[in-house]
């Protein structure tokens, strides 16, 4: 008896009985699906941090911020704890055959931009021109936020295109227009220098309106300082490294020079620093626990619908032992019955398995758009999916299909 | 040996053997069937008809005694051996028909030959014609539950035939029939027992069947109480072999012409039946 006729039988029986065929694939469908659900992930992230990286700045960013030393003495900050702009200039000049660009942010205040009797709400951002370069939201029309207007406070801002288009028609007309921003109820004029091109994270870019995300208005740092009264010092910067400078080395050159030059009499406070690589293994370890997470889950329920077809493997044994006393009595040899139990079981693990394949895509994909990539997971995956849906239906088909095969043929055919 | 399709030789079957409920259902039994006779097995319920059939289609083996069936130590065989013997040499036929439900009435018959190993192509060509000696070609995609009794049965024994057994064993075949289908049945078997010169092995316990057949074998509590082949002995292995010879002439098939050397088997007939006496 060959294997296509076995695969013919088994098909035909589980026609036969097609809702409990469907229930006990429910276990290895959501199985094999999780199992494919992380594999689409996992390629989907790949593909996602490789765009990162390959983003402006990439492995070239690098982020330095004060943080509690882990032998701190209190748990408060102080002012003196803060990064100075001093202490940013000199990092700047001491490194700066390493540095491309320097990146300073103040802080950021919802405001509400009124033009014409139009109004919407922005958030402006107190920043550098070097905030710019690193931000992947390059300049493209008039002039970033330049150093002077940093040193004299000027009131200048950048909009982003959407902006301009809104609120002057287009994005070369926008330029030396003057806006006014109404922020914690006073009113400030801005002359409008530069327009940025606003690059949604990918994450969102496909959920959300670009019109109504894009309402950022960045303006010099000190200028913001001053005109709300906000601290001077910083939390945080970020630098852009030339593209030849190792990030590593190089951070940990400016992290042993603040701390020795600022910080070595501090009792609580020091610097340290992420570069693009740290974040992405944090992405990766975070990517990592989830997936063991639904790896744990995959494995228990292709272990519970395993089970679940082994249980229905045996009921059906038991229905059709009459069947396999004729078969016998025809002259089946055990190895034949043997063979057909486990084919039928190997076939409900495998349109299972396919079946959660195709779901496991789908739900991948689903999480994607929410990313904002999509993806397909390995060939591999896919193999392994399908040789593990097989391996299953032979573990847990083989007892059944023995016990069938065991039957003595005089018990099997007087069974009623 | 040759002629005689079955040979038992002191036959004892007993079930639980070592435990205290150990139980000899069969007494030592001794016959001989030659080949292209029709005989009836006729005994009560709980006479150890069923066990003595399952022993004669090989479904089991003897716990004494030695049985040949054409030729082969059948109470030596393993289980792989059984079913070959099944497979090859034995064709049932049961009183529930016993078709594979969902399964077309075609490929019920092929099923043997399946398990035979026998290429697609063969097995159907065969099939259909087998269906066509039994009547039914017709019905062939039919399923069995789109059959009627005497339909079905025909079915079975259309597929008992599948392998060219050298016996067809059949246990109460018209016992789920009326009496105007178990005739039809019945001819059926005249007919495959005249025209191909089939060894057939009645079970039953209807007297009137049994007395249709060459012979008559009785049983009761595990022996063989009678054995209509003594008093017409020489006639009854005459009659068979007439209608063997009548067979060659009819259809020149080889097997039947192999059937010729029967005379033989009478004196080895009569000389078993004086050992069971």
């Amino acid at each position: 008896m060959g294997l296509w006729e076995n695969i013919m039988l088994a098909i035909a029986g589980l026609k036969a009985n097609k809702m409990r065929s469907l229930l006990t694939m429910l276990g290895i469908i959501i199985g094999i699906s999780s199992v494919i659900t992380i594999s689409t992930l996992g390629a989907i992230m790949e593909s996602s941090v490789k765009g990162i990286f390959s983003s402006v700045g990439g492995a070239n960013m690098v982020g330095f911020g004060i943080h509690m030393k882990e032998d701190a003495q209190r748990d408060y900050y102080l002012d003196e704890d803060f990064i100075t702009f001093e202490m940013v200039d000199e990092v700047g000049e001491h490194f700066s055959e390493d540095i491309k660009a320097l990146s300073l942010y103040s802080g950021s205040q919802q405001g509400t931009v009124t033009i014409r009797r139009k109004e919407y709400d922005a958030q402006v951002y107190g920043v550098n021109g070097g905030y710019m370069l690193t931000n992947s939201s390059p300049v493209v029309a008039g002039r970033n936020i330049s150093d002077k207007d940093c040193d004299r406070g000027s009131t200048v801002c950048l909009i982003s295109q959407g902006q301009a288009k809104k609120l002057y028609g287009s994005t070369r007309t926008a330029i030396g227009k003057s806006l006014t921003v109404l922020i914690q109820g006073r009113m400030f004029e801005f002359t409008v220098v530069g327009i940025y091109e606003y690059k949604l994270p990918a994450m969102l870019s496909s959920f959300i309106d670009l019109d109504s995300w894009n309402s950022e208005v960045y303006i010099p740092y000190t200028t913001y300082v001053r005109m709300l009264d906000a601290s001077e010092d910083f939390y945080s910067f970020s630098v852009l490294t030339n593209e030849d400078v190792d990030a590593d080395a190089f951070c940990r050159e400016v992290t042993d020079y603040l701390n020795n030059s600022h910080y070595r009499d501090n009792d609580a406070i020091e610097v340290y620093y992420q570069t693009a690589q740290s974040q992405m293994d944090m992405i990766s370890e975070i990517l990592g626990v989830l997936s063991l997470a639904i790896s744990v889950i995959a494995g228990i329920s292709l272990l519970v619908g395993g089970i679940g077809v082994m249980n229905i493997m045996l009921v059906s044994v038991t229905e059709r032992t009459r069947e396999i006393g004729v078969r016998k009595a025809l002259g089946a040899p055990n190895s034949a019955i043997r063979t057909q139990f486990v084919t039928e079981s190997v076939i409900i693990c495998l349109i299972g398995g396919t079946i959660g394949i195709v779901v496991g895509i789908l739900m991948g994909n689903v999480a994607g758009l929410i990313i904002g990539t999509m993806a397909a997971p390995s060939i591999g995956s896919i193999f392994l999916a399908v040789g593990f849906s097989m391996a299953i239906g032979i573990f847990f088909g083989y007892y059944p299909a023995n016990k069938a095969a065991k039957l003595d043929p005089i018990e099997a055919l007087r069974y009623e | 040996m040759a002629g005689y399709m079955i040979d038992a030789r002191h036959i004892i079957k007993r079930f639980y053997v070592g435990e205290p409920n150990e139980l000899e259902i069969l007494h030592g039994m001794d016959f001989k069937i030659p080949t292209g006779q029709f005989v009836s097995i006729v005994g009560q319920s709980g006479s150890g008809k069923s066990t003595l059939m399952n022993i004669i289609g090989a479904l089991d083996r003897p716990t004494e005694g030695e049985y040949f069936l054409n030729g082969t130590n059948v109470g030596l065989a393993n289980d792989k051996e059984l079913s070959e013997i099944r497979n090859r040499h034995i064709g049932f036929v049961f009183q529930n028909f016993n078709l594979i439900s969902r399964t077309s009435a075609l490929k019920n018959v092929e099923l043997p030959m399946m398990y035979a190993g026998v290429s697609a192509a063969d097995r159907k060509r065969h099939a259909l014609e087998l269906l066509e000696l039994v009547e039914m070609s017709d019905r062939a995609s039919h399923m069995p539950n789109e059959l009627s009794g005497g339909q079905k049965q025909r079915i079975a024994i259309a597929r008992a035939m599948a392998n060219d057994p050298a016996i067809i064993l059949a246990d109460e075949p018209t016992g789920a029939l009326d009496s105007r289908t178990g005739r039809m049945v019945m001819d059926l078997f005249h007919k495959l027992h005249r025209e191909q010169g089939k060894t057939i092995v009645l079970i039953t316990h209807n007297g009137e069947l049994a007395a249709e057949t060459e012979r008559i074998i009785t049983i009761s509590d595990g022996n063989i109480i009678s054995d209509s082949l003594p008093p017409e002995a020489a006639q009854g292995a005459q009659s068979t072999q007439d209608k063997q010879e009548q067979a060659v002439q009819n259809e020149q098939t080889q097997e039947t012409a192999a059937q010729g050397a029967q005379p033989r088997n009478e004196a080895e007939a009569v000389l078993s039946r004086k050992e069971v006496g």
